[in-house]
């Protein structure tokens, strides 16, 4: 059963019961009203009835007695029953004020029929004046019989003189009543419509409002509606709608924050390719240059001159490639080897440089120029300093997931706190870098890379040295373009 | 303010439902106080009383007796009648008693033929037992049961008495009777006349008059032309006495005369207070109604067969002008 429906209905029946209390009530009045008027009408006109049927039987009489048939015989004793009968219904409205009279009228109609008896004996007697005596006797009992009547009419409104007068007060009330019934039953309709409109109304209303503060961004507040029907049906709907739009708007604040994470590295990316462009004053001509000195290094009989021009070439033009593209750890080692070469043109014999290589590993891509600046900041603090010189170990070794790469010198070292320094990515100066990119970008760049932080690692012990790890994943980078380097 | 509201709402609705309550339950209560409906006749006797002179304090006490009496023996009585001395209208009247076959009938007596005739013949072939009161019929006229009311030859005797007490055995009298000549005139007349007779020094004028009031002025003219020297007035029928004073009052003082009347109407009552007329003869005509209604229950119950033919005599005494004042 619908809810709103049976509200409806509820009013509906309570105001049709109303009317049909005030219907059965009036008709059941009316009624009683109606029986009694029957009554008094019924009584009066039985008396006017004896009356006429006693002039009656003195007319039949006369008739008989002019003209004495067997037919004017029968019509006398058909007005005698008929007399009778009536009399015995006058009878009927025998009651204790009227008793009295009442008895006389019998008497009085059972003398008149007495009387025509006698009458019609004597007719049949040819008993003359006996006859006619009989019916002038007759006639006058007739008469009385009708003055009779109107003193029983007289005595019978002078009984029911007080019902009348109650008859007409109650009809006078009944006007009152109904006077008094309208504004009532006005006001009471009123006062139905009016509860039942508001518990129809409330909870819209109340719907309506959460509404409200849905439209103005009000997420949080709960949706609340005390009813019975489908308003609260609606409301609960309308609950969970919020409930769900909450959710999915946190869904996409966390989104947008993932968003603005992205653009802040992007950023980064700008930030150190703009440093390596200012690195690079007019790079094409000096890589050209390059070139050339190597050529005449090379006519000239200056082999090693030569093979160390092309090295510092060879690292200018992969430098000189766009830092954002990713490398294969083949090429990574190879401007490595170039730079290793330069170096020890440098340092002679200061710098022990140790390759350990898996050739397997070498088609993994990795972010261009990560190895080349963490070997370089070991040449700076573990070989430049040191008088004596160093060795550095350089390692590619191939794990289950990853390949892992460590570049370990034998330098000062460093303290933990400067180990964590670095891992929290600190900016520290990349003074005297080649490229002018620091070992804190390329963590950032990796833990971009890789979108983990697990990718690099340092161990340090002041006086034995510093080794730095690269754990590389093999699967290479999870998102984000898979394009072959191109030189 | 909403609370307010909410306050003389309820007070309207208490209000109105109230007095639409209060309307209802005067509808519906049906206090109709129909009588109560008797199915089985009254076995109750039924008696009337029948007089000419409806509502005369007279004929009003004779009624209350009777009631009073009616009531107590429990048996309905009404009293009938007609007004002012209607004579056709009381004979009718008494036709339909005997034509309704009432139990029993109290009658005034009417000295007349149609009166006889109705008692002698209807009311006996109905087999209605007739007691006269007040006034009576001879016996052998009515064929009535038994009389009840005052001695009239009694009180005509009184009257001439007290004439003669006030008077003095010296001087003329008028007696005023009416022409009828009723029974109970007669029987007073004849007291009178028993009186007066003794005294052959009293001038005794018996004057004959319709009672209707133009002829009684006549004949109180006539009367006081012819015989200038009349000391006393004795008025047998009380109808006459009032036009009678008047014309007396025009012609002379009123005092001198020594005037007296039978039946204590208003009219005469008021003339004795005023000191117009000199006596009256006062009957008892509560004892009267009380002793016919029992007499006849008497006769009805076969108590007291047969009645006094005579008639039972009810007090009678005269009241005085003194007496009054």
């Amino acid at each position: 059963m619908n809810s709103i429906q049976k509200k409806i209905l509820v009013l509906v029946i309570a105001v049709l019961f109303i009317m049909v209390i005030i219907w059965t009530s009036l008709t059941y009045y009316n009624q009683k009203m109606q029986y009694q008027y029957n009554n008094i009408l019924e009584r009066y006109l039985i008396m006017n009835e004896v009356t006429n049927e006693s002039q009656q039987i003195v007319a039949t009489l006369n008739n008989y007695i002019i003209d004495p048939t067997a037919a004017n015989l029968d019509e006398i004793n058909k007005s005698k029953t008929k007399i009778l009968s009536t009399k015995d219904e006058v009878m009927k409205f025998r009651n204790t004020d009227n008793n009295y009279v009442l008895t006389s009228y019998e008497n009085l109609i059972d003398s008149l029929v007495e009387i025509m008896e006698q009458s019609v004996l004597a007719r049949s007697e040819q008993q003359t004046e006996d006859y006619l005596n009989a019916l002038s006797e007759a006639s006058r009992i007739s008469k009385y019989i009708s003055e009779m009547t109107l003193t029983i009419i007289d005595k019978e409104l002078n009984t029911y003189k007080r019902v009348y007068r109650s008859m007409i007060n109650n009809s006078e009330e009944l006007l009152k009543l109904g006077i008094w019934l309208l504004p009532l039953i006005t006001m009471l309709l009123l006062l139905f419509a009016h509860l039942f409109s508001k518990r129809i109304t409330k909870p819209i209303n109340e719907l309506t409002q959460a509404a409200h503060e849905l439209s103005l961004g009000r997420f949080d507040l709960e949706v609340e509606v005390n009813s019975n029907d489908e308003i609260s049906f609606l409301a609960k709907m309308f609950d969970k709608m919020r409930i769900n739009i909450n959710n999915y708007l946190s869904e996409i604040k966390q989104k947008a924050q993932l968003e603005n994470e992205l653009q802040q590295s992007k950023l980064l990316l700008q930030e150190s390719q703009l440093r390596s462009l200012q690195s690079q004053i007019n790079p094409h001509f000096l890589y050209n240059t390059l070139d050339m000195l190597s050529k005449k290094a090379y006519i000239e009989d200056a082999e090693e001159t030569s093979d160390l021009l092309v090295n510092v070439a060879e690292l200018l033009r992969y430098n000189l490639n766009k830092l954002e593209n990713s490398a294969s750890l083949f090429e990574e080692v190879q401007v490595l080897n170039q730079y290793m070469n330069i170096q020890n043109t440098r340092f002679i014999d200061r710098l022990q440089f140790h390759l350990d290589i898996d050739e397997s590993c070498l088609d993994v891509q990795i972010p261009r120029l990560t190895l080349q600046p963490i070997v370089e900041n070991a040449i700076i603090h573990a070989i430049e300093p040191v008088e004596d010189g160093g060795s550095i170990w350089f390692r590619i070794i191939e794990e289950l997931e990853h390949v892992r790469i460590e570049i370990e010198d034998d330098g000062p070292g460093m303290t933990e706190e400067k180990v964590q320094q670095m891992l929290q990515l600190k900016k520290t100066k990349s003074e005297g870098h080649f490229t002018g990119i620091g070992i804190s970008n390329v963590v950032k760049r990796l833990s971009l890379f890789y979108n983990n932080h697990d990718v690099f690692d340092i161990e340090s012990k002041v006086g034995i040295g510093t080794k730095i790890i690269l754990k590389i994943p093999k699967t290479g980078r999870v998102e984000d373009s898979e394009t072959t380097p191109d030189s | 303010m909403r609370k307010l509201a909410i306050v003389i709402f309820i007070c309207v609705c208490l209000t109105l439902s109230y007095f639409t309550i209060v309307s209802a339950s005067k509808v519906f209560k049906t206090d109709w106080e129909l009588p109560q409906s008797t199915e089985q006749v009254d076995t109750k006797q039924r008696l009337v009383l029948i007089t000419q002179e409806l509502e005369t304090p007279f004929w009003d006490k004779v009624a209350t007796g009777a009631m009073d009496e009616a009531e107590k023996e429990g048996v309905s009585l009404e009293v009938w009648g007609s007004y002012g001395n209607n004579q056709e209208e009381f004979l009718k009247q008494i036709e339909i008693a005997i034509y309704s076959q009432m139990d029993g009938i109290i009658l005034q007596g009417l000295d007349t033929d149609e009166f006889k005739n109705l008692t002698k013949i209807k009311a006996a072939s109905y087999g209605i037992p007739i007691i006269t009161v007040a006034n009576d019929v001879p016996m052998g006229d009515s064929l009535r049961k038994s009389y009840v009311g005052s001695n009239h030859y009694e009180a005509g005797k009184m009257i001439g008495e007290q004439l003669i007490a006030d008077m003095g055995t010296v001087g003329e009298v008028a007696v005023m009777i009416d022409k009828q000549h009723q029974y109970f005139q007669e029987q007073r007349l004849e007291g009178i006349r028993e009186v007066l007779q003794r005294y052959p020094t009293i001038d005794i004028h018996y004057i004959e008059t319709e009672d209707t009031r133009k002829e009684v002025i006549a004949t109180t003219k006539d009367v006081l032309n012819r015989n200038p020297n009349i000391n006393a007035f004795i008025v047998v029928n009380v109808e006459i006495l009032a036009a009678m004073i008047n014309e007396i009052e025009r012609r002379s003082q009123i005092e001198p005369y020594f005037i007296y009347s039978f039946d204590d109407d208003y009219e005469s009552i008021t003339l004795l207070k005023q000191g117009k007329v000199d006596g009256i003869i006062e009957q008892a005509p509560e004892e009267m109604g009380k002793m016919s209604v029992k007499l006849i229950l008497d006769w009805l119950n076969n108590k007291k067969v047969p009645l006094d033919l005579e008639g039972y005599q009810t007090d009678i005494k005269i009241i005085k002008a003194n007496d009054e004042k």
